[in-house]
């Protein structure tokens, strides 16, 4: 059992650095996004040349900074939501609908990821202008998004049935 | 059937407490589906609905907020506002609202509204014989102004859902009046209160302290004259202003201030991170499910629907701001106007209302239910900075209601209260 445990904590570790990368990469990307913009800025007018390639930058990076920084924020139970109807449920109602939303929103990372891997399949022939290199790494982010959605999510609804009289649906969270 | 199909899954998700942007996106593949299309469209409009070069300007708007309020620019204008309207009956809700205004045209958020003003505010008004619940709801009900103030991210998201066509430098003029408007009203209900209650006036600090502060406040402001002014001049872009006016905020509160320390620099780029992508997916799932609300011609099947009730313009604005109020009430900002503009935008402009008035009405409407039980983020953020219970602050909130839905009306049926500034100046 303290086995067990502690298998679940190194992977709650895991999986909360995994977490933190999403961040990590999507707020590297924020900073380049503004340094890169801001150099677009000042060459269209100052140096009176714009390096037309930022543009096409930027549309890549808010993809990876919206669907990296959603799948974190599957794991930080950070998206908008209403929970007002399930919280005057019963509680363990309210676990079932939260493991049943684990599970729904995993499946729904897993259609996302195999949808991604489709898209980007169609998108390898075909290079995003300016920049030259393929679309996929455009449909890359959603692919990413869905992986992530299913880890984080699929992980949580798991591990809720695994313990289901062990935690209390007024913390919210599984902590993982 | 694939209507039925598209609002059953996504009102059900939503009710059992599905994340409102991934219940979108699973009805709409769920109806992609029954219709026989492939799922995966659902996932390419999803990233083509955030691959938008005017969506850029969110980030920009929402770091150059969070800059803003790490970096020590909300102490710079409360001095302001208390050396100028501190000296008035309940002189610290004067400066509450007074600051509201100024910090929301700059940050255009009213949650960092709340948590900058309302975290140096409402202590001392608690300390100065202010009741919390009063406290609490006067920073509450103040910090909405921002959304109509410019810049406004939100103003960007309802030109998107709006299709594009629609000017955000017009919106931006458009929201001046109204954010104002609201803050008077607001002032009004505050100063009605502080009589009954006998809250006090500050000490005049005299013009000298009121010139020190000013002096010490505009280059703060400087940042939202260089994105509203770049955008409305034709400069810049709308999205240009922004990379501009975040990449100004950094430099200001580092070199100029001195007080963005490296972990406050961290902490915004990470909060614009986690607003930015929260935003965003919404954007991009909602892209899909509008797709199937068009596809379904909901717009036109709900425009025959209200005129059936009454063809009165005056009654069917109505009954759209009740709907509005009533889904503001258990539903977020950015989502609510997501899903709405595609649906009653038509309706609007059937009956000869300026897209850009119904803009402003909406994102004023949308605010208030940011302040309402039983999900308004503003009434939960303030009700957590100043330490009270919801329960609390409802007692006694009414007022500041009123004066809200007094600038509603206002700005629902005066065109001219949204769109006599931009008539001026455009």
């Amino acid at each position: 059992m303290v086995g067990q445990s502690s298998k679940i904590a190194t992977l709650e570790t895991a999986v909360d650095m995994v977490r933190a990368a999403c961040i990590f990469i999507a707020s590297i990307a924020l900073v380049v996004l503004i340094s890169t913009f801001g150099w677009l800025v000042f060459g269209r007018y100052v140096l009176n040349a714009t390096p037309t390639w930022v543009e096409q930058l930027a549309l890549l990076l808010i993809c990876y900074i919206a669907f990296l920084g959603a799948a974190a924020g599957v794991k930080e139970n950070t998206h908008l939501g209403v929970s007002l109807f399930r919280d005057a449920m019963p509680e363990n109602v309210q676990k079932i609908l939260m493991i049943a939303i684990d599970l729904i929103l995993a499946a729904f990372g897993g259609v996302m990821l195999f949808a991604g891997v489709t898209l980007m399949q169609f998108g390898w022939g075909t290079l995003l202008p300016m920049l030259d290199i393929p679309e996929s790494f455009r449909t890359l982010a959603i692919t990413s998004c869905g992986g992530l959605i299913l880890l984080f999510s699929g992980l949580r609804g798991v591990l809720r049935i695994l313990s289901f009289s062990d935690w209390h649906t007024v913390h919210k969270d599984l902590d993982i | 059937m694939g209507l039925t199909i598209l609002l059953l899954t996504f009102g059900l998700f939503v009710v059992v407490g599905m994340p409102v942007a991934f219940a979108m996106g699973i009805a709409a593949a769920t109806a992609f589906w029954y219709e026989g299309f492939p799922m995966l469209i659902t996932f390419q409009r999803a990233t083509s609905g955030v691959s938008v070069f005017s969506l850029l300007a969110i980030p920009f708007f929402v770091f150059a907020g969070e800059v803003m309020l790490h970096g020590g620019i909300a102490a710079r204008l409360v001095k302001l506002a208390a050396a100028l309207v501190g000296h008035l009956k309940g002189g610290l809700a004067m400066v509450n609202i007074f600051s509201s205004m100024l910090f929301g045209g700059i940050s255009g958020s009213a949650v960092a509204d709340i948590s900058a003003l309302g975290s140096l505010l409402i202590p001392v008004m608690k300390e100065r014989g202010y009741r919390p619940d009063f406290a609490v709801n006067v920073t509450v009900t103040s910090s909405i102004a921002g959304i109509v103030i410019p810049p406004s991210h939100n103003m960007i998201i309802f030109a998107v859902a709006a299709g594009g066509g629609i000017s955000v430098s017009k919106l931006f003029l458009a929201g001046v009046i109204p954010g104002m408007l609201m803050c008077f009203c607001l002032a009004v209900a505050a100063y009605a209160l502080s009589i009954k209650h006998k809250y006090p006036a500050e000490p005049f600090p005299g013009w000298g302290e009121v010139g020190r502060s000013a002096a010490d406040a505009i280059p703060g402001f400087i940042t939202a004259v260089i994105i509203v002014g770049g955008t409305l001049s034709g400069v810049f872009t709308v999205t240009e202003s922004g990379a501009f006016g975040a990449i100004y905020a950094l430099v200001l509160t580092k070199f100029y201030y001195r007080s963005l320390t490296w972990d406050a620099f961290v902490l915004a780029v990470t909060g614009a991170v986690r607003t930015t992508s929260m935003v965003m997916i919404l954007i991009a799932f909602a892209s899909s499910f509008a797709y199937l609300l068009a596809l379904y011609q909901v717009p036109a099947k709900l425009s025959d629907l209200l005129v059936s009730v009454s063809d009165n313009p005056i009654i069917i604005l109505l009954m759209i701001n009740l709907i509005l109020l009533v889904l503001g009430m258990i539903m977020d900002m950015a989502a609510l106007i997501l899903i709405c503009t595609p649906i009653f935008l038509p309706i609007a402009k059937g009956l000869g209302m300026d897209p850009t008035q119904f803009g402003i009405m909406m994102l004023v409407n949308l605010g208030l239910g940011l302040c309402t039980p039983p999900v308004g983020t503003c009434l939960f953020v303030g009700c957590a900075v100043g330490k009270i219970k919801i329960e609390e602050a409802l007692k006694s909130i009414w007022p500041f209601y009123l004066a809200i839905l007094f600038a509603l009306i206002l700005v629902t049926y005066v065109p001219a209260v949204s769109l006599w500034l931009p008539s001026v100046l455009d």
